[in-house]
């Protein structure tokens, strides 16, 4: 069997061979891939299925089906309050100990009819509760109840204008650059009847850490599209010239507008 | 790992499934790369709907330790220390929490944003790739060679016991064994669809527009954790591929997956138990070069009508039941088979050996 040893003597070094080249390989790989990702070439390539994603899920989904809705008992015990830190003003720390008497929700843009709601006001309009869960893009999820006013509400009392596409939130929150929060979502999810500006959570007024007095749930969407701390709302048309113009604060950095997948 | 420069070339992969398979390759590394970076992001799986803290069955995580931060990796209740591996990893900057390290992610540094941009982009190729092998094969009756079927199933024991050398005859019938079929199965026909609809399960949009995607696993986060469990059921498919690829002839074997030629094997020292003896083994080889070119020429013109190693005189229903030299031709995908020589000769003579063999049956 003098032959077998040749055989497994040539079997070993290339094996060894192997190994060598897929050390290499990976070492290499991590900067080729750091290299492609930062050529803007690559990147539009690799963003282009975005809006693949957007049409294709959507046309498999039936206009204005439901989110699941879960039961009281799956209400999480521990819901994680993700992103920025509540915002640190005078203002709106006296407003929060108070019940938000100097607070408004200024809606206007591309409207017929622009106002400015009190949170009683808005408390007064038909609400919707739902018991949802919260899907984040970092990959947990989490149930709770959110109690609000449907945002095709607000759009009865405003009535936005034919050339209006988008509805743009601003928000209180601030980063540690004093980048102000700001999310978009375009008036297909806005009409969706879950789709819901949220002042209550699990029966209690929205806590502060979870966006107080009002945030929106866009039951179709991952977490960050949901913005906290609102305090206005705009209908526009495009949302280009916002900010860094890609639709929202977490848009500006890299993450995709249209965030249902 | 005998590259012999004796045995004839066949042609075995047509374009289709070359290209095919190297997209596949590169995008399921790619996947499963970005696919880290994104684990990394939250590395805890959890069973359910929703993700309580307490409750993940598996963490990766980074915890200080007598003044030293360690990783450590947890399945239930069991852990271990996995510091410079999962959960910290060694920079030059000194330890970094991280659960899996930079080397198997993309980007190579933390960024959740950019690897699903890449998983995403690399999932639709994926899936258009996919498809176009899975109707390709389906049309051509590809398929149908390493479709594991319940009587297969009765062969895997046999086929375990002639690799253990405890058996004299091998129970394949057709181009595939039972093994090579219940892995061929296993992975491209149930682990594949599984890894996608747990991947599609994790989109918010298409929970709403199918319930029932988050349900058949158990809810959204158990759809994360198989999507994450089958994905190194996969990998490690691919792992044992790329050995049998080593141990079958590397250089070979790549040589057909490239270009689609294939040089069969002629051993000397075949055992006699692997082939069933025909009659025209005992016919000696031509030993000129010459015959092996216009043998390649053969080939060539075979590829042209042909896009499978199958022919086109053999009606797709016989295809399974295969004649000991149809075995010897197209059964190179098997290990060191002994081949028969009678392939050698034309495709024309093979044939016309094939159907008077199913007369006698």
């Amino acid at each position: 069997m003098k032959r077998n040893s040749s055989v497994i003597s040539r079997r070993k070094i290339l094996l060894g061979a192997l190994q060598a080249t897929g050390l290499l390989l990976l070492s290499g790989c991590e900067n080729l891939f750091n290299q492609l990702h930062q050529n803007k070439k690559v990147l539009s390539l690799l963003e282009s299925v975005e809006g693949l994603n957007r049409r294709l899920l959507r046309l498999v989904t039936r206009k204005n089906k439901l989110a699941q809705e879960f039961s009281e008992k799956d209400i999480s015990r521990y819901f994680k309050p993700n992103g920025n830190p509540p915002p640190f003003n005078m203002q709106y720390r006296i407003n929060a100990t108070s019940g938000w008497p100097l607070w408004r929700l200024e809606v206007g843009g591309l409207v017929k009819q622009p106002g400015k709601f009190s949170l009683e006001e808005i408390k007064a309009l038909p609400a919707r509760a739902q018991i949802t869960r919260h899907d984040c893009v970092e990959g947990w999820s989490a149930i709770a109840k959110w109690k609000g006013v449907p945002l095709s509400e607000i759009m009865k009392l405003v009535q936005p204008q034919p050339q209006a596409r988008y509805v743009v939130f601003y928000c209180m929150d601030t980063d540690e650059e004093g980048n102000n929060f700001y999310e978009s979502i375009d008036l297909h999810d806005a009409s969706h009847p879950q789709t819901i500006l949220a002042y209550e959570m699990n029966d209690q007024p929205l806590p502060v850490q979870h966006g107080a007095p009002l945030r929106l749930r866009v039951e179709t969407q991952l977490g960050y599209k949901m913005a906290k701390y609102i305090q206005r709302v705009e209908f526009v048309a495009d949302y280009k010239q916002i900010a860094r113009g890609r639709g929202g604060y977490w848009e500006d950095r890299g993450y995709e507008w249209y965030a249902g997948i | 790992m005998t590259f012999n420069l004796m045995g004839s070339l066949i042609y075995r992969h047509n374009r289709i499934t070359r290209c095919t398979h190297w997209i596949n390759a590169l995008a399921l590394l790619i996947l499963f790369m970005s696919g880290l970076q994104i684990f990394n992001a939250y590395p805890h799986l959890h069973w359910g709907s929703k993700a309580e803290p307490e409750e993940a069955f598996f963490s990766i995580y980074a915890a200080t330790e007598d003044g030293e931060i360690r990783g450590y990796t947890q399945f239930f209740g069991w852990r271990v220390e996995t510091t410079g591996l999962f959960g910290v990893q060694h920079t030059e900057m000194g330890p970094f929490p991280r659960a899996f390290p930079s080397w198997v992610t993309i980007p190579g540094y933390f960024w959740l944003a950019g690897g699903r941009r890449w998983h995403f982009f690399f999932a639709w190729l994926f899936a258009l790739n996919g498809l176009l092998y899975l109707i390709y094969n389906l049309a051509s009756g590809h398929l149908r060679k390493f479709l594991l079927t319940p009587k297969d199933i009765t062969k895997i024991l046999p086929m375990i016991l002639y690799y253990l050398r405890l058996r004299r005859e091998s129970p394949q019938e057709g181009e595939y064994n039972p093994l090579q079929k219940m892995a061929y199965t296993g992975a491209l026909l149930v682990l594949t669809p599984l890894i996608v609809l747990s991947g599609l399960a994790l989109s918010p949009q298409l929970n709403v527009a199918f319930n029932w995607l988050p349900a058949m696993f158990g809810g959204r986060q158990s759809a994360r954790a198989f999507h994450f469990l089958f994905t190194f059921f996969f990998a490690a498919f691919t792992f044992g591929h790329i050995v049998m690829v080593v141990a079958t002839g590397l250089l070979n074997n790549m040589r057909s997956i490239v270009t689609g030629w294939y040089r069969e094997k002629q051993s000397s020292e075949s055992p006699g138990t692997l082939q069933p003896l025909n009659p025209s083994t005992l016919e000696p080889l031509d030993p000129e070069t010459s015959s092996s070119l216009s043998l390649r020429a053969e080939g060539l013109k075979r590829s042209e009508d042909d896009s499978d190693t199958e022919r086109p005189d053999v009606a797709p229903e016989k295809a399974n039941i295969q004649t000991p030299e149809e075995q010897s031709i197209n059964g190179s995908k098997n290990e060191d088979k002994s081949l028969n020589p009678e392939n050698l000769q034309g495709s024309e003579d093979n044939s016309e050996g094939k159907r008077s063999n199913d007369e006698k049956k």
